[in-house]
């Protein structure tokens, strides 16, 4: 007799109980507080729940402190992909991880730094040592694994850092889709989901026009009366 | 041996009852999760997560029809039968049910954000409840033709 059941269905509920993804760069705000989320990923195991945490510690570099290196950055995502043992899962960090060591590698290029030596740490995953390889290429010679680096390569070389912050963005968000088709009622599923939750909020925080916006009314409110005065030059 | 034998036809007469239980409790359980997690989520329309989580309960009512049509004296003769119509039928039903539930699972998860696709989402659930119809008739076909029919 077969296995009639998998562990899988214990995430039935959970995943039922979120609502649907929003889209990114359209959605507004993300379609559920973090402490609505947080209520909700409380049916997770103990287990489940440390290694969802490790895996939002590894994406998420906001909470690091400034002083941390480029080795200890590097060191801590090692250790998170050996500790999970879920291919989905170590793909999907793997994948962000990667984007990251692209990005990484055009920011120092930019910058105009040499190809890094061997003992050099810099970044992590598959295309370390091929991208040191090809430093001069504008692409690495990976254009094939990452059809988005010459235009991320133009964005880096033109400073356009919000529409390359996009353009990374995107990327992730398209990988995530991809692996979230493959996985309705699992674990893999609600990682794809928070993930994807922590993408349409933070660029839902940092909306360009929104901030621009705000400054606007800011400095009106600030200036009161003043802010109709023309100054000296203007037409 | 006949003792054997003839313990095969019994389960051959009841498994399309047990394992079709069986599936129908996984299978409502399945989609039952997925429609107490969408009720936290939605403001109405709790009565038809309720109804599409109870689907997959046919497929042990196809295996209570199956057995009582499989029910007969039990010989030598007949019990190989009964065991082949009986085990596959349940088997076929068991996994029918499983993933009707997950299939209901899905369309409670899709149409508690959007209603409007509730006749569309079930189609899945649908088609698979056809193929278990199919198990269904065509035991009680091939079941004419055992020795021992009353």
């Amino acid at each position: 007799m077969p296995a009639v059941e998998t562990h899988q269905d214990a995430y039935v509920a959970l995943i039922a109980s979120l609502p649907s993804r929003e889209t990114l760069f359209v959605a507004k705000q993300a379609p559920l507080s973090r402490l609505k989320l947080d209520q909700r990923l409380r049916v997770l195991s103990d287990e489940d729940s440390a290694t969802l945490k490790m895996i939002e510690d590894a994406l998420d570099w906001r909470s690091l402190p400034m002083k941390v290196t480029e080795r200890d950055v590097i060191n801590r995502s090692r250790r998170i992909l050996q500790h999970v043992d879920n291919e989905t899962l170590q793909q999907i960090v793997r994948d962000r991880l990667e984007i990251r060591t692209c990005i990484a590698a055009l920011r120092r290029r930019a910058l105009g730094e040499g190809a890094p030596s061997k003992d050099t740490p810099w970044g992590i995953g598959r295309w370390v040592d091929h991208i040191a390889r090809n430093w001069t290429e504008p692409t690495f010679r990976l254009d094939g694994v990452f059809p988005w680096l010459r235009e991320a390569n133009r964005l880096m070389r033109e400073g356009d850092t919000v529409a390359l912050e996009r353009l990374v963005l995107a990327e992730a968000d398209k990988r995530l889709r991809r692996l979230a088709g493959e996985h309705l009622f699992d674990f893999e599923a609600v990682v794809i989901y928070v993930l994807q939750w922590s993408m349409v909020d933070r660029w839902s925080r940092y909306n360009a026009e929104v901030a621009v916006r705000r400054f606007d009314d800011l400095t009106e409110a600030g200036l009161g009366r003043f802010a109709s005065l023309s100054f000296e030059g203007e037409g | 041996m006949n003792e054997l034998v003839l313990a095969l036809g019994w389960t051959g007469i009841y498994s399309p009852m047990a394992i079709g239980a069986i599936g129908s409790s996984i299978g409502c359980a399945i989609a039952g999760q997925a429609g107490i997690g969408a009720m936290l989520e939605t403001e109405g329309g709790y009565g038809r997560y309720v109804g599409l989580s109870a689907l997959p309960s046919s497929m042990v009512i196809y295996g209570i029809v199956i057995m009582f049509t499989l029910n007969r004296e039990v010989t030598p003769e007949n019990a190989g039968a009964l065991f082949g119509i009986g085990f596959f039928a349940g088997f076929a039903l068991l996994y029918a049910a499983i993933w009707q539930g997950r299939a209901c699972a899905s369309a409670i998860n899709a149409f508690k954000e959007k209603p409007e696709i509730f006749g569309l989402s079930l189609a899945p659930a649908a088609i698979i409840e056809g193929f278990a119809v199919f198990a269904f008739v065509f035991a009680l076909v091939v079941s004419a033709g055992v020795p021992g029919a009353q």
